[in-house]
């Protein structure tokens, strides 16, 4: 798991700001992947990032768990982006039909390797899911959270994020699948 | 072959300057209010130890108006405040004088003396129970 690195959020907490450029240089890329995949805009992604980090200063205080500040941070952003969908409207955006929780959950995160030549697919790919779906497997796949702390960035239940990603990493594994047969 | 955490980053690596630049700056934002809680403690420790010049220069003088408007409205405060305790001495003078008071109690047994005794009201005796006639039902219940 990404929360078991060690990190200086007790510094942070304390006011330094060697501190804080050491957690945002860590975080930035990977957050900024995170929020753009979802908003599709640059300066957008941008100005989330931004906001989260502003965010974080001001609320590190409510932090208790320190080894927790990832999907924490990442749960801030993730707010960042439902207010962003909220502001243009796009209230389907926020919910999907979620089928019932597979029997067989699909258990083994780092199994989908990509070869060179199918990555602009997979990206494409990624972008056809839909974005509850999408925000369960970016998480998944940027920083390789936990069920539970997925759960907790997208403040939704653990059989709801079990089945998000069972069905998106169903869904990108049949259209990779698809693609090879046809080029074949 | 790479992982999709690889894929992801890669994309988004071009961003990298940007975000480099946004951090910096937060955290420059971050050193400066730093700077910033420090100044004033000092400015506080001058106090402390008697550097009422600095004190003047950092404190009093940049805010001057702001120290002004405080001074009047406390100033307003003062004479209000004197202004209604004169009217509550005015209220105390304005009570009737001892004389008065003996005066007008001598005025009072005048009139007694002049209506006579009023003795207490003799209570009104109790009058005797009258059981009422009884009815025709009670009659034939009771032959």
């Amino acid at each position: 798991m990404a929360e078991s690195e060690q990190l200086p959020v007790q510094s942070a907490r304390d006011g330094n700001p060697a501190a804080w450029d050491a957690l945002f240089r860590r975080y930035q890329l990977p957050l900024y992947a995170y929020v753009f995949e979802l908003v599709h805009n640059e300066q957008q992604a941008l100005d989330l990032v931004q906001e989260t980090f502003v965010a974080a200063v001001k609320h590190i205080g409510g932090l208790r768990d320190d080894e927790k500040f990832g999907s924490w941070l990442f749960g801030i952003a993730h707010q960042k982006v439902v207010q962003f969908w909220r502001k243009r409207g796009s209230k389907e955006l926020l919910f999907d039909e979620i089928p019932e929780t597979p029997d067989e959950f699909d258990n083994a995160p780092d199994d989908l390797l990509i070869r060179h030549e199918q990555e602009m697919e997979f990206m494409n790919l990624l972008n056809q899911l839909p974005p509850p779906q999408r925000s369960v497997l970016l998480l998944h796949f940027v920083e390789d959270f936990s069920l539970e702390e997925i759960a907790r960035v997208t403040e939704t239940q653990i059989g709801t994020v079990k089945s998000r990603l069972h069905y998106a990493k169903k869904s990108l594994r049949k259209l990779l699948e698809k693609k090879n047969e046809n080029a074949a | 072959m790479k992982t999709p955490r690889e894929i992801l980053l890669a994309q988004h690596r071009a961003a990298g300057d940007k975000l480099d630049k946004i951090r910096d700056k937060f955290v420059a934002g971050l050193n400066h209010r730093d700077t910033k809680a420090q100044s004033s403690i000092s400015v506080l420790a001058s106090w402390y130890l008697g550097g009422s010049n600095a004190v003047w220069r950092e404190l009093i003088f940049p805010r001057r108006r702001i120290w002004a408007g405080l001074a009047a409205i406390w100033i307003l405060i003062f004479i209000v405040n004197f202004s209604q305790r004169d009217k509550s001495e005015l209220a105390v003078k304005a009570l009737p004088s001892p004389e008065i008071f003996s005066t007008f109690q001598q005025q009072e047994k005048l009139l007694a003396e002049l209506i006579g005794p009023s003795g207490p009201r003799v209570a009104e005796p109790p009058k005797p129970f009258l059981p009422k006639p009884r009815t025709e039902i009670l009659k034939l219940l009771t032959a």
